[in-house]
Order: structure tokens, then C-alpha cells, then sequence
């Protein structure tokens, strides 16, 4: 009997490991040299394109003085919100469609219907319907988020192997379990690839939002500065919305996925995370 | 597990399913009548594409037939249930279960106290040679040691009936055998109702107590041969092999299934028949 079986054993980190943490930092290394080359070549007007230094400087001077923090949590809390709301309705809607072939002809033409409308295009009148609060950024970043994680999920539950289902039907399994033990879990790489879109894309129309409708957030901190040609700021808080980008990938989804779809072999790691 | 129930465990009735395509319907089988004793291990062989894997889903309720109907037990058949398990020939178990909890599903779906699911799965664990193994997921394990996974996951359910579709056909040779004689004392031990299709003439012999032949499609049953009763040991190939009763019966199956190829050539229809295997 020849077994494969091999237990997932803790490498110590060595030196070699630490050099590949460190050279996926290359790309933006490079960002950074080539933008300083240019800069220091054709000395652009500081309000189009200020040098790196200038924009660490402010971004540091915004940080000290606890005003980025103040945007961040704005932000932030609005994107939580948002997005959650678009991956709850995202996926249960997603799993309506996927497992009801009548469900998916009622809702189908209604979501390719929308989903080609922008959030700008709502922006005006959903100032009128819902006024400048909560609720708005919550419909915008809805707006982005639910049609991605639908998308995904409605695909990631027709993947699901039958045969799964049905040897868990002749093990007794009603429609519910089987819907809970293996539809969700065989879905579930499709979903997480909806989040993550949908998050990335979540910022995106926060920004937006805040754009017109806050007083405070990193895109009203961004708006304010363009009003003044701080081009240093604006910078400043697209490295912010960056940075704070990768940390959710790296802190939540990735350390996620490797608990759940990775442990089960469902998709092989290498692709991301290093 | 269920001691031995007396009478017809099994019965298909005038069966017969037809598929619609878009070139009109197909008639997947012709007509079936066939009846199971309780505690047989039938199996069934027959040329690609006869009809065998479009009766036993009928049988596991996965497919509502066309004609006639299926009983079990003397009730139809209307869907699939925990009285018929299925081992697929896809390995069917789930990857985010470990080997102890792929076993444990069917009693943790019947609400099975915690002692008991724990002394069945360690019962199969050790039956099937998954010790050790216990806590690992199916993408740990070699392609023999997922089939017994997907063996032991239908025997802890304790279905009266077990329905397999080519088990062991995405194993490797050597490990066959193993699983085969496995799988032989454990039918054995357990007194279940065993209905098995495969492609090999030797698999056949060699597990059943009533092999089955298929004609091409769309298939019926041409043939049923009775083989000697097993020893309590259930069968080795060793033996089985130096048996000369045993050979005889091969090689009675492999000619009429032989002859299915050979009518088959005649119409020069282009779907091959792996005899062997």
C-alpha cells in the first residue's frame, strides 16, 4: 500500500525564506526609483507631481498629527459596512440563482440589468433619496461589491461536483444538509475570489462616494487637497488606500484561505502569499 | 451492522430508461428485470456504454426510469435514501472532511450518539487499514487509501444495500487486489446486498455471488452465473487464481461477454469493450 500521506510539517524560517519575503517589495522599489529619475530629470510643477520625499513628508505630518487616523476610521468603517453588506446579499442571492433554475430566470436579466449601471450615475439621485449619510455610502459600495460576489457565487455553487451531493443524499442527507456540508464548502474558493474583487472594488467606490458626500474619510481628505493643488496629499492617500488594501489581503483573506480552501486542497497555494 | 434480512432485497420491474438528446432519444438501457436476495453480491459486467451505470442510478434514485419501477424492500424507489449507499467511482469524498469525520457523515446525519459514531469509525478505520490517517484531509492521501475512505464512509451508514459504480477502476493495479479482497471479507463479515458494476471479467468473478452480464447497448441482461458460495475468509487471488472451478466461470463470462465485442464489430460501431482490467 503505497501512502502519499505526508503531514504538513512547520519549515523553520530560513535565509532563503526571508529573501522571498522581501523581493515581492521589488516592483514598488522600481515605482519609487523611476519616479524620483523623473522627477529629478524634468522637475515637474509641485502641484501636478511633487518627489517622493515631499510625499513621505506629508504623509508623515498627517500621521503625526492624528488626522489620517481620523480619515482612516472613517473610511474604514463606512468600507466594513459596505462591503458586508454586498457579500451577505452577494452570496446568499448568488445561491438562490445557483441551486433554483426558476429563481435564476426571475433574477438573472434583473442583475446583468444593473449591474451595467455605475455607481456615478445613482450618486445624484441617491443624494436625493437616501441625503449625505450612512446609508448612502452603503448603497455605493453595495452597488460595486454585490455584483461581483453574486457573480462568483452563483458560478462557484454550479461548480460543485454532484457526485459530492449525491453521496451525501444516499448517506441520508436532506437538500438543507447537503446545501450546508457540501454546496458552501465546494463553493467556497469562487466566493473568496468574489471578495476579494469586491473589496478591491469596495474601495474604489468609497472613494468615490466620499468624493461628494462626507466631511471627513480619506477620499473627502483627497478631494479637500485637490482643491489646493496638494498634490502631495492626494498621493499621500492613494499610498494609504494601497497600503491598507494589501494589509486586509494579507491579515484577513490570505491567512483565511490558508485555513480553509488551501488546508482542504482545493486550490494549490503558490499563486499568492508567498 | 443489520444481520441477514431473508427475501428479494432488490426487485426492477420492466425496467427501461430512454435519454432526450438533440438528436431524439436515446434508449440508454432495454428492458431490465432482475431481483437481489438479500445479502447478495451481484455484479455486473458489460461494454461501455450498455446501460450499467444508467440502472444503478435508477436503483439509487438518482434517475426517475422511463419504464417499469424499482423496489426495495417492496417499496418503490423514489429517490435516493440511507438504505441504498453508493460508493462512486469518482472519489466522492468530501475534501474539507477529514478521513474520521468523511466516515462519521452518515451517522452524524442520522444523529448517532457520540460513543457509538466513534466506535464505528474506529471499527472501519481499522477494517480498511486507514490507521493512522485518521486526521487527515483526502488531498493527503493516495488514490487507494481515498477509495477506502469512500468504502468505509458507506459501510459506517449501514445501508442494507451497497451500490458501487467501478470502485476501484482509478486505482492502481497492485492496489486493487488489495481493495478487492477487502472489500470481499468486508461484504462478507457484514452480510450487505451488494450491487457492482465493472468493466473487468476477474473483478466480477472474484467478488460476486451472482455475476451479471450486459449485452451492448442498448443493453439487457443476457446472462446470470451463480458462483460458489464464499468461505468465511471472503477470497484471495492467490487461490483464486489456482482455482480451477473459479477459471472455468472466467472464462464462461468472458466468452459471452467476448461475444458482445464480436457483435459489436460486426456493426462496426466504434465504442470499445475493456474485457479486462
Amino acid at each position: 500500500m503505497t501512502a502519499i500521506a505526508h503531514k504538513p510539517a512547520r519549515k523553520p524560517v530560513r535565509g532563503r525564506d526571508i529573501v522571498w519575503m522581501i523581493l515581492p517589495a521589488i516592483p514598488f522599489v522600481l515605482l519609487l526609483a523611476g519616479w524620483t529619475i523623473y522627477w529629478a530629470i524634468v522637475r515637474p510643477n509641485m502641484g501636478t507631481l511633487p518627489p517622493v520625499w515631499t510625499v513621505a513628508q506629508t504623509l508623515w505630518q498627517i500621521t503625526a498629527s492624528g488626522e489620517l487616523l481620523g480619515h482612516i476610521i472613517a473610511s474604514l468603517g463606512r468600507l466594513v459596512a459596505g462591503v458586508s453588506v454586498g457579500i451577505v446579499t452577494g452570496v446568499l442571492l448568488g445561491f438562490l440563482v445557483g441551486l433554483n433554475k426558476r429563481a435564476a430566470e426571475f433574477v438573472y436579466p434583473l442583475v446583468i440589468f444593473f449591474s451595467a449601471i455605475s455607481g456615478i450615475v445613482w450618486l445624484p439621485l441617491v443624494i436625493g433619496w437616501l441625503g449625505l449619510g450612512p446609508a448612502l455610502f452603503i448603497f455605493l459600495i453595495w452597488n460595486t461589491v454585490f455584483f461581483l460576489v453574486f457573480q462568483n457565487t452563483v458560478l462557484g455553487v454550479q461548480l460543485v461536483s454532484e457526485v459530492l451531493e449525491l453521496g451525501v443524499r444516499t448517506l441520508g442527507g436532506s437538500r438543507l444538509h447537503t446545501i450546508l456540508n457540501v454546496t458552501a464548502f465546494g463553493a467556497m474558493p469562487y466566493i473568496m475570489s468574489g471578495i476579494r474583487s469586491g473589496l478591491g472594488f469596495g474601495w474604489r467606490a468609497l472613494i468615490a462616494a466620499e468624493l461628494v458626500g462626507a466631511s471627513s474619510g480619506l477620499g473627502q481628505m483627497i478631494f479637500h487637497a485637490a482643491e489646493f493643488h496638494r498634490a502631495d496629499i492626494i498621493l499621500a492617500g492613494c499610498v494609504v488606500i494601497g497600503l491598507l488594501s494589501l494589509l486586509m489581503d494579507r491579515l484577513i483573506l490570505v491567512p483565511l484561505e490558508r485555513r480553509t480552501i488551501e488546508r482542504w486542497g482545493l486550490v494549490t497555494p503558490g499563486a499568492k502569499g508567498a | 451492522m443489520t444481520p441477514t434480512v431473508q427475501g428479494d432485497k432488490i426487485v426492477v420491474e420492466n425496467f427501461q430508461h430512454i435519454f432526450d438528446s438533440a438528436d431524439g432519444p436515446i434508449e440508454a438501457t432495454g428492458r431490465v428485470d432482475l431481483t437481489i436476495p438479500a445479502g447478495q453480491f451481484v455484479t455486473l459486467v458489460g461494454p461501455s456504454g450498455c446501460g450499467k451505470t444508467t440502472l444503478l442510478k435508477a436503483i439509487a434514485g438518482f434517475i426517475d426510469p422511463t419504464h417499469g419501477r424499482i423496489l426495495c424492500d417492496g417499496a418503490p424507489v423514489t429517490g435516493p435514501g440511507r438504505d441504498r449507499g453508493v460508493v462512486f467511482q469518482e472519489l466522492a469524498i468530501l475534501p474539507w472532511r477529514t478521513v474520521r469525520r468523511n466516515i462519521a457523515h452518515g451517522l452524524e446525519i442520522a444523529r448517532a450518539p457520540r460513543q457509538e459514531i466513534d466506535a464505528t469509525v474506529k471499527r472501519l478505520i481499522e477494517l480498511t487499514g486507514l490507521v493512522g490517517f485518521e486526521d487527515r484531509y483526502p488531498h493527503e492521501l493516495s488514490g487507494g487509501m481515498k477509495q477506502r475512505v469512500a468504502v468505509a464512509r458507506t459501510w459506517a451508514a449501514d445501508p442494507d444495500v451497497i451500490l458501487m459504480d467501478e470502485p476501484f477502476a482509478a486505482v492502481d493495479a497492485m492496489t486493487r487486489l488489495t481493495l478487492q479482497e477487502e472489500l470481499a471479507s468486508l461484504s462478507y463479515q457484514t452480510k450487505k446486498t451488494v450491487f457492482f458494476i465493472t468493466h473487468s471479467v476477474d473483478e466480477a468473478v472474484f467478488l460476486a455471488d451472482r455475476v451479471l452480464v450486459m449485452s451492448r447497448r442498448p443493453g439487457t441482461i443476457k446472462a446470470s452465473i451463480e458462483v460458489p458460495r464464499r468461505t468465511p475468509g471472503g477470497r484471495d487471488w492467490e487461490s483464486f487464481t489456482t482455482d480451477t472451478d473459479m477459471q472455468a466461470i472466467v472464462e464462461k463470462v468472458l466468452r459471452l461477454v467476448r461475444e458482445e465485442k464480436t457483435a459489436h464489430k460486426k456493426d462496426s460501431a466504434p465504442v470499445a469493450l475493456e474485457a479486462a482490467g
